[in-house]
């Protein structure tokens, strides 16, 4: 396996890519102005615009307080912000521009390795979208999800329904990739096919290459289906194989099944073959040794799970879990546990967990239970979180045999644009005695619809 | 250029554009219709396909891989920033941060996460690598040298 050459290839290969990370940063810092500059413009653009445009956008301002281990205070001010303009055609198509990213100043100690100063640029693409076939086009920065990808990628995409049942999509670009990009692929490209009944099933069987200077860096093909053979019973899954180590990299299926309203059981199963799955990381998290991180590289990991809800009375729900973990290499371990739920959308919520570990390590022995509110008081929203791990060796745990964190949060709506929240986390951990973490978030929402549409896009 | 490329050049597209005018499909409302709330239960009103996609389940989380899928589906009520709150490539912000006053959701990393990561990535690694294998593990590098 080739996957974390970083450290192989030495100090050239580190500057060359400082470099070019430092360039991005004041690029991407450059967009992110520019998007600004962009939404704001539209503001009092407003009366100027079309009768079939709408420009929608998000600016969330963060501020991050906290202490760390080494004893630096940091103060990350955040924005995020995201864009939009649909120009909607009078055939029912569609072309639309997607912006979103994020800059960074720290105001305290720096946060990261590098500058006090960071951003990203985490899409930003143009998209015709058909009346007809379900037609999708889009080009520029995206986030691609056909089958065995699920990739981040700058480049082009493309899917339409064909005939008799018949759907296809197929991309092709330059992997976004962070530091350590390291030695990783320039250039991915892959397809999926898929034949769909609208009611009963979708499968499908998809491929992706990639190149690294002109070779062979991953190859993959796998087979998806969601099956629905009747109203109640609802199947998922997916097989993936690595033909570049030539193995089976992951099966992975669930089902459920609710025979009446209120009661939903479900399963899953899934086979992991660490040497065709783990391939071409970028991180050493993720390069198993049993010397350094106790994980043979070798490992297949087996997983069976299964649970049920039930929705007792009206807004009452409970439910248990349970999951199986077998290995060939190390010893099994399960996990399993139960919920109770009660939730009143908009106005009251409250939930309450038990999960017990018993796995193949001292470290895997512990009970975890977590106790969560929320209330609506007009236009204050407040939420308390609370989550304790209790592990049975504290030995193994800096001596720490009870871990909590406790969250406590509000926010307040001024309108329906404009919101402010805030939330104190205090925790007791392995790393720390006491730990107080501030969070401050100030979102403003702008939408001009332009024309007489629907519904709203109320999910971020 | 050989006869048998230039035949491929046009009869490719050709054969798609094809394919794709016999489909005459209506495309999935670009925007839902009716304005959603949280996380909904689509068995309320649908009851073709898309009544699988019960937000409220306890499996969604485990099978919404499947289901985006039909991407085109998702961003009638999900801008792409939805998207990119988990699945960046670079983020700082833990999702449960960004979504602090909303307890009832599927997020990963909650609580005294440092702690945490290395029993999850004990017992199950692959549930890390599908969003820090290849990207979005700049910071793990802070001690994972």
């Amino acid at each position: 396996m080739t996957s974390v050459n970083y450290y192989e290839k030495g100090g050239d290969v580190l500057i060359s890519h400082q470099e070019k990370k430092s360039r991005s940063i004041w690029i991407n810092l450059l967009v992110m102005a520019g998007m600004v500059t962009a939404a704001w413009a539209t503001l009092p653009a407003k009366p100027l615009m079309a009768a079939d445009y709408a420009i929608s956008g998000e600016s969330n301002t963060i501020l991050r307080m906290k202490t760390t281990i080494d004893g630096k205070d940091l103060y990350p001010l955040y924005e995020y912000l995201r864009f939009s303009v649909v120009s909607k055609e009078q055939d029912g198509s569609a072309i639309s521009l997607h912006l979103g990213g994020w800059g960074r100043v720290d105001l305290g100690d720096k946060s990261s390795r590098n500058d006090h100063a960071d951003g990203d640029l985490q899409f930003g693409y143009l998209s015709y979208q058909g009346a007809r076939n379900n037609l999708v086009v889009n080009a520029g920065r995206q986030f691609v999800v056909e089958g065995v990808a699920a990739q981040r990628l700058d480049g082009l995409y493309a899917r339409s329904d064909l005939a008799a049942g018949f759907a296809a999509a197929a991309y092709a670009g330059s992997p976004v990739v962070t530091e350590p990009n390291l030695t990783a692929d320039d250039f991915v490209g892959g397809a999926r096919v898929t034949h769909s009944d609208k009611k009963y099933y979708t499968l499908g069987i998809s491929a992706l290459w990639s190149l690294a200077g002109g070779s062979r860096y991953r190859e993959e093909g796998g087979v998806d289906l969601w099956l629905r053979p009747i109203t109640q019973v609802d199947i998922t899954g997916s097989s993936s194989y690595n033909s570049i180590t030539d193995g089976w990299m992951e099966h992975a299926y669930t089902a459920s099944f609710a025979p009446i309203e209120n009661l939903r059981l479900f399963a899953d199963l899934s086979r992991i073959n660490y040497s065709d799955y783990f391939y071409r990381v970028t991180t050493s998290a993720l390069v198993f040794d049993p010397l350094t991180n106790g994980i043979d590289p070798n490992e297949r990991l087996l997983t069976l799970g299964g649970g049920g809800s039930y929705t007792v009375l009206k807004n009452i729900t409970v439910a248990a879990d349970y999951r199986h973990y077998d290995y060939d290499i190390a010893r099994a371990a399960n996990y399993y546990g139960g919920k109770v739920t009660y939730w009143v959308p908009e106005s009251f919520g409250a939930g309450f967990s038990v999960h017990r570990m018993d796995g193949n390590d001292a470290r895997l022995e512990y009970l975890e239970s977590r106790l969560y509110a929320m209330k609506k008081l007009g236009k204050a929203t407040v939420t308390l979180d609370f989550i304790d791990v209790n592990y049975d060796n504290p030995a193994r745990m800096n001596d720490v045999e009870n871990a909590l964190a406790v969250v406590v949060a509000g926010s307040y709506e001024f309108d329906k644009n404009l919101q402010l929240g805030a939330s104190v986390d205090y925790s007791h951990n392995p790393f720390f005695d006491h730990e107080l973490k501030g969070f401050v978030k100030l979102t403003y929402l702008f939408d001009m619809n332009r024309s007489a549409e629907g519904g709203t896009q109320s999910e971020k | 250029m050989k006869n048998s490329t230039f035949l491929l050049i046009i009869m490719v597209p050709l054969m798609a554009w094809s394919l794709c005018a016999c489909a005459n499909t209506a495309s999935v409302a670009r925007i839902h219709p009716e304005a959603v709330q949280g996380l909904p239960n689509c068995t309320e009103c649908h009851t073709d396909s898309w009544s699988a996609l019960n937000h409220q389940a306890p499996d969604f989380m485990i099978k919404h891989k499947i289901y985006a899928g039909s991407k085109f589906a998702c961003t009638s009520c999900h801008q792409e920033s939805f998207c990119s709150d988990c699945h960046a490539h670079k983020e700082e912000i833990k999702p449960n941060d960004k979504y602090f006053n909303s307890p009832e959701r599927s997020l990963p990393h909650r609580g005294d996460y440092l702690s945490q990561h290395k029993i999850d990535g004990r017992i199950n690694p692959a549930s890390c690598f599908k969003c820090h294998g290849r990207q979005n593990n700049e910071r793990c590098i802070t001690c994972h040298r």
